[in-house]
């Protein structure tokens, strides 16, 4: 029986490997130790010359010393793999933060966003967006919203006209989409109308001459006090999140009644202003011929103060200067 | 308006409640709160002294030396103020206290002279600016009292917002009503009536006019012209009233006590009789503040003689106004129209305590009350004889008392409220009313003159009840999740724009009428006849100039150079076209693109833009719209186009013209547009289908051919998709190089079969096929050594 020394091979075998430096030489080396001129390959073909019992025990030691050598050899390439990639990545190591600090926002303007957002709220009940004319008719702005002649309200100084007679004007009120919407629709109705006012005011930290608000109005059978209270509360929640606390305190508008505001308990505890509100007055529902069985609620939220209130913006002027250091922050 | 607590307590007794409840209280029944400041003395340790005697200092003439009795002791004080002689009672500040802002008084030499401390003012106390000189208190006054405790120097005063409907509530007594309900405390009576001792001198008699339904009067003799006591002052000067002499502090007080107001006259200026009338035309009248001023037919004034005195409820005349020599007054109160009174005062620009009671309208049975109080003040303090009360009044205002089905008020607030209730509230606020098991009746009291209607005492109810106590129920409308056309629009814009690195602005809609000018001539501008300033006259009749603005203000302040787009209104003095009283309004898009566009990396390269970087944004948002070339004003000659959409017109795109950018001192060139939204519907923008995806290998083809000068990329794109109609196809043009002689256009082909991969003979067939057509068509060469087909 041959005593050929197998630890000796395999000695060799692995010495061979810590050599290698490029992933082709793996199936060099094994061709070279197990291959058709390997030493192995030689003394298989030596086997027919032993006895049934040698060649019985010594095929099984070549076939272990086979198997020993592929594991070798597949472990060596595998870890050889391994090593080639991770020095790879060692390499790579740039600094992060380059780019962390860049900001460049939705490239859409916070007002439109805040609008969006209230919008979307107001979708998800069931409201859709109508919009009127930002041109309007004295009518439209004052007297179909029960604002009558004397009301200080129409007075020259916060309304800008745009004609000599005062009949027509900028909207100081997104209300008159109320009417406008309501003059055109039989109810149910359930609308927001977001979009632009005016008042005679020269642009400043705390005055714009142009604003947005948010009107809303609901009109069906059977809409109650309980419900507009209720519909202000789901709005708020959505915007300003699930823990504020609210209240509503009695306030006077011309166009409903009861009329009140809602305050919101900000983060130093102090109570703010966000929306006005009400049950849509009689006499307005009257002036678009709407019948008495129907009554409703309408509210009106400034979308200037959204947007201070919540990303703590101190200038209305940022918001139509149009600065890009502003317009990337959002 | 500003309330003092103990003023409040007056009228209802507020000492057991806290200023805390007293807060809330005001704010759930409507009274919003501007401030609230608790006030406290800021002295320390200042007691009642009498002057004992007065002596000339040894080594000064500026200033004298007093005796004065604290009571317990008495002192020698050194004193710089000359407005008071021997026996007046005064503050001490004697060693050891504080007065002023923690200034500390203590034993001082004044020239040689030991001062005992100091005798005060009112300034030097905080209590109001007083620069006459020692503050005077009554001879009533105990020697030795601690002077924080002879008024209510430990009080809460708010400033607080009244609503306009709400004219009862301009004084203590309205917001102490609307607490006696709150807290369920009685309000109390503090009138006493009067006893006569001369007879009147004026008459008065104010005539049939409506617009003042109640006038009364009563005269004043013997009385002296001096300070009002130191609660009043103290009381006027906490609630922002300068305090003045008796009469004018009187008026003030009964004025911010009860909500009348009162006019005060030197009765021995006034002849003949006193009447009510509106002003005639090119009447006119020296009002107090020495103005002449221009009368017209809608001034409501007060006449003597026929002769104007006094614009009723705004503001008195000079030629009878109390001075230091008047000894006789006439004291007026009267109920005038809210709308006359309003006219005058905003015509005039004169807007005072009085005008905003008129305006919104006072008790009609107040004015005798007013008197009342007047004379009783002026009776605490000295002795005077008055006359009894003229009444010249109509008694032309009534309230009807008003039924209603009590199911309303369940109806409209979704929650039944309890007899009971309804019962107090209605009785604490002085309504009269009768409820019954279906009905309720009421009567609107003479202050109410908000109550006209079911709906109005149903508000009353309801925020008695306290808005915060009804629960919440959330309905749902009739359009759920479904904006509508106008905002999808909106939103479809946005979102394509600024994900292709246009940024969204808001711009204020007027201005010059330049700016109109330069791209829309063509169109009248709605202008505004008050406007802000001369920069704002007109609205916008584009948004092409605010878009250039903030192109050029970010350029100029930021050093970068984006793309920006505004959606917004642009107006003309065209009818509009669906209503036609008001101007044409079209909701518009403005788009801007500069010609080198900042790109956010580290190398700092510019992307270059042309006039098809404009067109394919175009296209990206309307993909079935066409150009049509049309020169315009504003626009490079050959840039400017037509968009149309269906035949319709969209709007307008181009180049800034040449003369424009370099008038506006522009360096780059700008491809700006216009686009009308309300000349599409949503729907339309989303009327395509969906291309199917092949599931075979693409092939590609490079071409470049030589071609003219005006020749359209558009028409051999198209011939090459119609060649491959069966195909899945992705055609673009990837050079476009001119020089003086020739154009070059490179053109990319992929497709896609639907049913095989193409062989390569295949492919070659095809390429072939499209060059040979593409030739023949337009009379275009192939440039062979750049024909490369993979």
């Amino acid at each position: 029986m041959p005593e050929l020394n197998f630890d000796k091979v395999l000695a060799s075998l692995k010495l061979r490997l810590d050599e290698v430096v490029d992933e082709s030489e793996f199936d060099e080396i094994l061709k070279e130790y197990a291959g058709k001129d390997s030493l192995l390959s030689v003394e298989r073909k030596n086997l027919s010359n032993l006895s049934n019992e040698d060649k019985k025990v010594y095929g099984e030691t070549l076939n272990n010393v086979n198997k020993s050598i592929v594991t070798n050899i597949k472990k060596a390439k595998e870890k050889f793999i391994n090593n080639k990639y991770a020095s790879l990545e060692d390499e790579e190591n740039d600094d992060i933060t380059i780019d962390w600090i860049t900001n460049t926002g939705t490239h859409r303007h916070i007002l439109s966003q805040v609008m969006d957002e209230v919008v979307n709220i107001f979708a998800s009940i069931g409201y859709k967006v109508a919009y009127g004319p930002e041109v309007e008719t004295s009518w439209h702005n004052f007297d179909a919203l029960n604002t009558p002649d004397w009301h200080p309200a129409r007075y020259e100084s916060d309304t800008l006209y745009t004609d000599n007679d005062l009949e027509t004007l900028l909207r100081t009120q997104t209300s008159t989409v109320q009417i406008r919407h309501m003059e055109e629709n039989d109810p149910p109705v359930y609308i927001v109308a977001p979009g632009r006012v005016f008042r005679s005011d020269q642009l400043d930290a705390t005055h714009s001459p142009v604003f947005h608000q948010l009107e809303g109005l609901a009109v069906d059978k059977n809409l109650k006090f309980t419900d507009l209270k209720g519909t202000l509360e789901y709005f708020v929640k959505q915007f300003f999140g699930e823990d504020i606390e609210t209240k509503f305190i009695p306030h006077f508008f011309p166009f409903t009644e009861p009329s009140a505001e809602v305050l919101v308990k900000w983060k130093n505890g102090e109570w703010l202003e966000i929306l006005g509100c009400g049950m849509v007055d009689p006499n307005v529902l009257n002036h678009v011929g709407y019948s008495d069985e129907y009554q409703g609620f309408a509210w009106g939220v400034g979308i200037e103060r959204l947007a201070m209130l919540k990303y703590q913006v101190d200038h209305i002027k940022n918001f139509y200067d149009n600065d890009l250091r502003f317009l990337e922050q959002f | 308006m500003k309330i003092l607590k103990s003023w409040l307590n007056d009228w209802i007794d507020l000492e057991a409640i806290s200023t805390d409840d007293i807060s809330e209280a005001l704010e759930s029944l409507g009274f919003e709160i501007e401030s609230r400041t608790d006030k406290t003395p800021n002295y320390k340790n200042i007691t009642v002294g009498k002057v004992l005697e007065i002596y000339e200092h040894p080594n000064a003439d500026k200033v004298r030396v007093t005796k004065v009795d604290v009571g317990s002791k008495t002192y020698e004080i050194v004193c710089g103020a000359w407005n008071f002689d021997v026996g007046a009672v005064v503050p001490v500040a004697l060693p050891k206290s504080e007065i002023k802002d923690g200034f500390k008084i203590d034993k001082r030499d004044i020239r040689g002279v030991e001062s005992n401390g100091m005798i005060c003012s009112a300034s030097e106390l905080d209590l109001w600016d007083d620069h006459a000189g020692i503050l005077k208190l009554s001879d009533e006054t105990k020697l030795g009292s601690d002077f924080a405790k002879i008024y209510n120097s430990t009080d809460t005063l708010w400033e607080i917002g009244v609503t306009p409907n709400r004219g009862d509530c301009m004084s203590h007594l309205g917001i102490a009503r609307e607490l006696s309900n709150y807290f369920n405390l009685t309000l109390k009576e503090n009138s006493q009536s009067l006893k006569s001792n001369i007879e009147s001198v004026i008459k008065v008699n104010s005539g049939k006019i409506k617009a003042c339904n109640s006038y009364q009067s009563i005269e004043i003799e013997n009385f002296t012209l001096s300070d009002s006591n130191l609660n009043i002052r103290y009381r006027l000067s906490s609630i922002g009233v300068r305090v003045i002499n008796n009469v004018v502090d009187y008026t003030n007080y009964v004025l911010h006590d009860i909500g009348q107001p009162l006019h005060a006259f030197d009765r021995d200026k006034l002849f003949g009789t006193i009447s009510v009338r509106f002003a005639k035309d090119k009447e006119n009248l020296k009002t107090l503040d020495e103005q002449e001023r221009k009368l017209t037919s809608e001034d409501l004034i007060i006449t003597d003689n026929n002769k104007p005195i006094a614009l009723a409820g705004v503001m008195g005349g000079y030629d009878t106004e109390v001075t230091d020599t008047t000894t006789n007054l006439l004291i007026e109160s009267a109920y005038f129209d809210k709308v006359s009174i309003m006219k005058t005062s905003r015509r005039l620009n004169l807007i005072s305590d009085a005008s905003i009671r008129f305006e919104r309208g006072i008790d009609f049975n107040l004015q005798k009350q007013g008197l009342q109080r007047f004379v009783n003040l002026f009776e605490n303090d000295q002795e005077i004889n008055y006359s009894s009360i003229i009444d010249s009044s109509k008694n032309g205002i009534s309230y009807d008392s008003i039924s209603f089905d009590k199911n309303e008020i369940e109806q409209i607030l979704g929650v039944k409220l309890d007899d009971n209730f309804i019962r107090n509230t209605l009785i604490k606020l002085q309504i009269e009313s009768e409820v019954s098991d279906k009905k309720i009746k009421f009567e609107s009291p003479s202050w109410r003159y908000d109550l006209e209607r079911p709906i109005d005492l149903i508000e009353e109810l309801a925020k008695h009840y306290g808005f915060n106590n009804f629960e919440s129920t959330l309905p749902i409308g009739n359009n759920l999740n479904s904006t509508g056309d106008y905002w999808d629009k909106r939103i479809y814009l946005s979102e394509k724009l600024s994900s292709t690195n246009f940024y969204e602005i808001q711009t204020l809609s007027f201005t010059d009428s330049l700016s109109n000018e330069l791209f829309t001539p063509e169109k009248i501008s709605v202008s505004v006849i008050n406007p802000i300033d001369q920069t704002q006259e007109n609205l916008r009749t584009n948004l092409l100039t605010s878009l250039i603005n903030t192109y050029k203000f970010n350029i100029e302040s930021n050093g970068k150079s984006h793309r920006y787009y505004e959606i917004n209104n642009v107006y003309d003095d065209s009818k509009h076209k669906k209503f036609k009283i008001i101007p044409n309004q079209e909701y518009s898009l403005g788009l801007l693109i500069p010609e080198n566009e900042t790109v956010e990396d580290r190398k700092g390269i510019t992307k270059t833009n042309n006039i098809n970087t404009l067109a394919n944004a175009i296209k990206n948002l309307f993909p079935s719209s066409e150009l049509e070339h049309l020169t315009r004003p504003g626009f490079h000659k050959n840039y400017s186009y037509l968009i149309k959409l269906d035949n319709k017109i969209l709007g307008f795109m181009g180049k800034l013209s040449y003369k424009i950018q370099s008038k506006l001192e522009l360096d780059d060139s700008l491809y700006i547009s216009q686009i009308n939204t309300e000349n599409f519907n949503f729907d339309q923008l989303k009327a395509f289908t969906y291309k199917p995806l092949s599931a075979y290998p693409f092939i590609k083809f490079d071409l470049s051919f030589s071609v003219p000068n005006d020749f359209q990329a558009s028409d051999l794109i198209n011939c090459i998709e119609s060649i491959l109609s069966k195909n899945e196809n992705n055609i673009s043009i990837f050079d476009n190089f001119t020089n003086e002689k020739t154009r070059n256009l490179g053109i990319r082909i992929v497709t896609r079969s639907y049913e095989k991969t193409y062989t390569e003979t295949e492919s070659t067939e095809i390429l072939e096929m499209i060059v040979k057509e593409a030739e023949s068509k337009f009379k275009i060469k192939l440039n062979t050594k750049d024909e490369n087909a993979t």
